[in-house]
């Protein structure tokens, strides 16, 4: 998978360094930005209030 | 990922003989899919590595940014009007101070819905069982907020004991509370502790009480952990907000 990314990637050895970085960092982004915040409540860890239901 | 840049490379190379080349394919095609899952399995691990930093550290970074940003907005309607104004329960009523826990200022508002909870704030109840607040005569004025994560305001919980002052500052006064009670653990269900008589925590009489709950152990929310003061005295807030010798 990441081979073939890395294959696929356009210029030389710095250019698709570079790409990767920014792939990491685009990936990163989308994770803490929306998948973590909407999956985070539907995980056993943070729940801080008694209840009744 | 190696095999796969070998699988490349040659069938890249022309130079390679034609009868080999079947029985390396077949093999390529599985250290492929091996690699592939592989490099999956990689991911998650890494993915649930982000999301451990995310939930201890990001989460703590954003609340507290939005948590300040509320409680110098509350400040700052303090200052601008000075009239016999009450508790303004939209921005939030007030600040919590634990010395205890790290003598870090927390915003208290309306409610315990976990977005506004998220902000890095406490909040006191209005459901199961509605918060008394300060200044009333008789109650319970009870308040949750997170353990771990989004400011992590209560984390320090178990360091309270018995004598503890939790002070609580409004526009005009500061409420000094002395813990009384803890309870280390307890089903998430017990809704009785926040009662305005809360029984559990020995007193039977009606009274003018502190609750504080949060989650335990650290890091996961399986029981609920909670502190019991009773409020001590009340001291007018000066013009310089001078606080209460238990927070000098």
């Amino acid at each position: 998978m990441y081979g073939f990314i890395w294959r696929h990637l356009p210029g030389n050895v710095w250019i698709k360094a570079l790409l990767s970085v920014v792939l990491v960092l685009a990936a990163v982004y989308v994770l803490f930005q929306y998948v973590f915040p909407w999956a985070e409540p539907l995980l056993p860890f943070n729940d801080v209030t008694v209840d009744d239901q | 990922m190696a095999a796969t840049t070998d699988h490349g490379e040659h069938t890249d190379a022309p130079a390679s003989p034609p009868s080999p080349a079947p029985r390396r394919r077949g093999g390529g095609r599985i250290a492929a899919a091996v690699s592939l899952l592989g490099e999956l399995l990689i991911t998650a691990g890494l993915v649930l590595g982000l999301f451990v930093a995310y939930s201890l550290w990001w989460t703590n970074v954003v609340a507290d940014r939005e948590a300040d940003k509320q409680g110098d907005k509350v400040r700052d309607h303090w200052a601008e009007d000075r009239g016999p104004v009450g508790l303004d329960t939209k921005d939030g009523i007030g600040f919590l101070h634990v010395p205890a826990m790290g003598g870090d200022e927390v915003l208290v508002k309306k409610g315990t819905s976990t977005k506004m909870l998220n902000n890095g704030v406490a909040g006191y109840y209005t459901d199961p069982v509605k918060s008394a607040l300060p200044q009333d005569e008789k109650g319970n004025f009870s308040l949750a907020a997170h353990r771990d994560g989004h400011g992590a305001k209560f984390h320090d919980i178990d360091k309270l004991g018995k004598g503890d002052p939790i002070v609580f500052e409004t526009k005009d006064n500061w409420y000094v509370y002395k813990v009384y009670a803890t309870l280390p653990e307890t089903s998430k269900f017990n809704v009785n502790v926040l009662a305005p008589v809360p029984k559990e925590s020995g007193r039977t009489k009606a009274g003018r009480y502190i609750t504080l709950t949060t989650c335990t152990p650290v890091y996961t929310s399986r029981y609920r952990y909670v502190v019991w003061g009773e409020l001590d005295r009340v001291e007018k807030v000066d013009d310089e907000r001078t606080p209460p010798p238990e927070l000098r």
